[in-house]
């Protein structure tokens, strides 16, 4: 029986149902699927031009039943002279229609999408994205940088600080035996782990904190390598909880452990961990478990143990607060705006 | 409580509550029953969700009134014109998903340096609009002449297609297209729509000059308004500055130095950077504590930001009450409001700050019938406002070892303070007392007029009576530990009942 006021505290759901996935495309990009197309994970549905510039195109070739949008393709037949500019770029998409020329993104070196996750395509946008239905449960983060990606989930091997969902994963913990794998990490990861990460053929990384410097790194050292001439497997970094270090809640470390040797997806957009498991079962969390979202015990977990009502906190601080009962310690009060519970 | 609780069970807790308090007037209002919560009638405020503008004209310079426009009416705005960005980008920029209208202008007439690429972004806006059908397309100035190239996208758009007028036209120059963008960004009964009429009908239920500065998560809101004279209506001026929000969605450096300014607490850039981005996924979270001074801190860089963006609005009349409200505010220590008020919003007078404790300004502004909102806020006026102190700031006080004194005048007696220039007085005197304050200087200062002799009406509040003798504007050390000692120091006078 769970103490009354537990619905005072604000529900994080684990596991949630189907959802759509945008893939963004930018103006030049070329997409290879269609809506009602039926995807299965490692689909390629999209090429992304590295360096796309703008060509100015006669409007007589491109024809009156031209819209924007629209991929153009010079005919094989015609010599290069409706091309004004650019460098003699054939194909490309259709921006806009000015003073009797079209003005098209091009561009070489396309480098292709595949999708992560098995669904069926909902929407295709020229210059805006892909939506996808996507099969299966997902787990939802906060935030995902990098590449939407796919891979067998592990998890942090090394026990390294704290207990096995609060450990912090350290550069040397990563072997070429990981390649492949979407690595559960813990409580934090920095810079310089992520980037050995993808140099040792990771897929991912799971992470409860992401520090807005490792962050900022992270993007950073992605960009440079995005530059370079040679493509790169895909690879990503999924934050579970925001930019604080805190352990990963236990019924979403349930549901991470369930899943692990198992293929899963990581997407950006919205950041979410894709399964399509159905076999697993995944009971739902104790009713009465509440985990302290930030403040001075962030990452702590407890028993709701009833509403205190208003009390004073530090720096007389007055907040609505209820009683938590951490393991071994009477209840103590919490604020309620600092805890979550789960269903 | 968190945003994402149930409303119907807050208002069951909140009717067991008034119960429990008063069984008696439970009883008198009918609230005490089973299924009260769900009879009553209710009033419905909510902020609309921030949304993206992007700018276009023809030159940098046609850009920034449009940008300007934007700004103040609440919009996220990018802007840009072929002089800063190729056609390319500015299509990408159209096609990202989180852009959800175009402002497009010229001038009226259009200027020489906007001539040559009228064509060029009219027709890069018309093709994005066509693949696009969900955006909304305002053009402005005149813009409005390449209507035609729009309608013909007209068949299956949900978004609009609008004509407005040139982002310099109006009294003040931009007002009718702040007023248009305005109407677009968010229904009639948006919370910060409803606190600016809240600010009119405040202003003539108390016959008084006010200001309210409402700071949210996503967006700040200056409303000044005059009350009613002699049968003319008020005025109101209201700018919403999605800039001025608690905390951005990713905040840059600028956004975090501005808020280490206001901090006191020793904490470096990166793990400033960290707490904000915690406040920004959970904004109701970590309000006590080293939490609740970083949130004033972020509240006082948002209010500071508020200010920058409103000057026509500071160049206004000093406000006879200054009124907080959003959910910046919503868990610190009434003194400590008043003093957040008192750093950054610096004008030589003395205000009366109050606080909306339980945030009703915006439903109170929701109502949709004028008169009828009057009449209500009139008759709470009393109970509507939490009293937190009364201020003044004079301007231009000279260093040295005395500015003057001041004799303050209450029913129970009267005390004397010596005037010391660069300090903080604070005077005892608590809600509901009235009384005067006669000032005297040693030079002439700047109170509302100039002179050396001033008696101001001041009323008590939860802070007392504040005498600010700090400088105009406020000027603190580059130095980042003196600098927040001193700000501590002065916090430590008005929040009382931190722990140290």
């Amino acid at each position: 029986m769970t103490e009354p006021g537990i619905e005072y505290v604000l529900r994080r759901p684990v596991v949630e149902g189907p959802i759509e996935v945008r893939f963004p495309l930018r103006p030049g990009d070329r997409a290879f699927v269609a809506a009602g197309d039926v995807l299965v994970p490692g689909s390629r549905i999209a090429d992304r031009l590295r360096d796309t510039r703008l060509v100015e195109v006669r409007s007589g070739p491109v024809g009156a039943e031209a819209r924007p949008g629209d991929r153009w393709t010079q005919p094989s037949h015609a010599t290069g002279v409706q091309l004004r500019r650019g460098r003699g770029e054939s194909s490309g998409e259709l921006l806009f229609e000015l003073g009797g020329h079209w003005r098209m993104a091009a561009g070489e070196h396309p480098e292709q999408i595949d999708t992560p996750i098995a669904g069926v395509v909902h929407q295709v946008r020229p210059g805006i994205g892909i939506g996808v239905r996507a099969e299966g449960r997902i787990l939802r983060g906060v935030e995902a940088i990098g590449e939407p990606t796919r891979g067998l989930l592990a998890i942090n091997p090394e026990p390294g600080e704290g207990s096995k969902s609060g450990a912090r994963l350290r550069p040397g913990s990563l072997d070429v035996g990981l390649a492949g794998a979407i690595l559960v990490v813990g409580s934090r990861v920095d810079a310089e782990t992520l980037t050995r990460a993808r140099a040792m053929g990771l897929r991912g990384i799971i992470v409860a904190g992401l520090a807005g410097k490792d962050r900022r790194d992270f993007l950073a050292s992605e960009a440079r390598q995005r530059a370079s001439l040679h493509r790169l497997p895909t690879f990503a970094v999924f934050v579970l909880d925001g930019a604080v270090r805190r352990k990963i809640a236990s019924p979403v470390a349930a549901v991470l452990a369930a899943l692990a040797g198992r293929e899963v997806a990581l997407v950006l957009d919205p950041p979410a961990l894709v399964f399509n498991e159905p076999e697993i079962d995944l009971p739902p969390p104790p009713r009465d478990l509440v985990r302290v979202r930030a403040g001075e015990r962030i990452g702590r977990e407890g028993r709701w143990a009833g509403l205190t009502g208003l009390r004073r906190f530090a720096d007389g601080t007055f907040l609505e607060a209820g009683w938590v009962a951490f393991e071994g310690w009477p209840p103590v009060p919490v604020p309620l705006a600092d805890l979550e519970r789960f269903g | 409580m968190p945003a994402g609780i149930d409303v119907d069970a807050l208002v069951r807790l909140l009717l067991s509550r008034t119960g429990e308090g008063d069984s008696q007037l439970a009883r008198t209002l009918g609230i005490d029953r089973a299924g009260a919560a769900s009879d009553l009638p209710r009033l419905v405020a909510q902020s609309a969700r921030p949304q993206r503008l992007a700018a276009i004209a023809a030159s940098d310079r046609a850009v920034a009134p449009l940008e300007a426009a934007a700004r103040r009416s609440g919009w996220r705005v990018i802007g840009a014109s072929p002089q800063t960005a190729d056609p390319l980008a500015m299509t990408t920029m159209l096609l990202d998903p989180t852009v959800e209208a175009v402002l497009l202008g010229a001038g009226e007439p259009p200027g020489p340096d906007e001539r040559r690429a009228l064509d060029d972004v009219a027709s890069l806006v018309a093709a994005v609009a066509a693949r696009r059908p969900e955006l909304s397309v305002i053009l402005a100035g005149s813009m409005a002449e390449e209507l035609s190239r729009f309608e013909a996208t007209e068949g299956d758009r949900q978004g609009e297609v609008m004509l407005a007028p040139a982002a310099t036209s109006g009294d003040p120059p931009g007002a009718a297209l702040r007023e248009l963008l305005d109407d677009l960004r968010a229904p009639r009964d948006d919370a910060r729509r409803a606190i600016a009429r809240a600010a009119a009908g405040l202003a003539d239920a108390i016959d008084r000059r006010v200001e309210i500065v409402d700071i949210g998560l996503d967006g700040g809101l200056r409303a000044t308004a005059a009350p009613s004279v002699a049968g003319s209506p008020g005025r109101v001026t209201a700018s919403f500055i999605a800039d001025a929000g608690l905390v951005p969605p990713d905040p840059d450096d600028a956004a975090v130095d501005r808020v280490l300014a206001w901090s006191t607490v020793p904490i470096d850039r990166h793990r400033l950077r960290d707490r904000l981005r915690e406040l920004r996924f959970a904004p109701w979270s970590d309000a006590a504590g080293e939490g609740a001074r970083l949130r004033l801190a972020a509240a006082r860089a948002a209010l500071a930001v508020l200010m920058e963006a409103t000057p026509d609005q500071t160049a206004e009349p000093a406000p006879d009450l200054i009124v907080a409200t959003g959910g910046a505010w919503a868990v610190a220590p009434g003194p400590a409001i008043a003093l957040a008020i008192a750093d950054v919003v610096r004008r030589p007078a003395a205000v009366s700050v109050a606080y909306d404790h339980a945030r009703l300004l915006a439903p109170l502004g929701s109502i949709p019938d004028a008169s009828e909102r009057r009449q209500l806020i009139a008759d709470i006026a009393d109970d509507l406002l939490a009293p937190l102190a009364s201020v003044v700031i004079p301007g231009g006080i000279r260093p040295g070892r005395s500015a003057g004194h001041v004799t303050v005048r209450v029913a129970a007696g009267s005390s004397q303070l010596e005037l010391i220039p660069g300090g903080l007085e604070l005077v005892d005197l608590p809600p509901g007392e009235r009384g005067t304050a006669e000032l005297q200087f040693r030079d002439t200062v700047r109170l509302g007029g100039r002179g050396r002799r001033f008696a101001v009406e001041v009323a008590g509040g939860l802070g007392g009576l504040l005498l600010d003798l700090r400088d105009v504007p406020l000027r603190l050390p580059d130095r980042p530990e003196r600098r927040r000692e001193l700000l501590e120091a002065w916090q430590d006078s008005l929040w009382v009942t931190r722990d140290r």
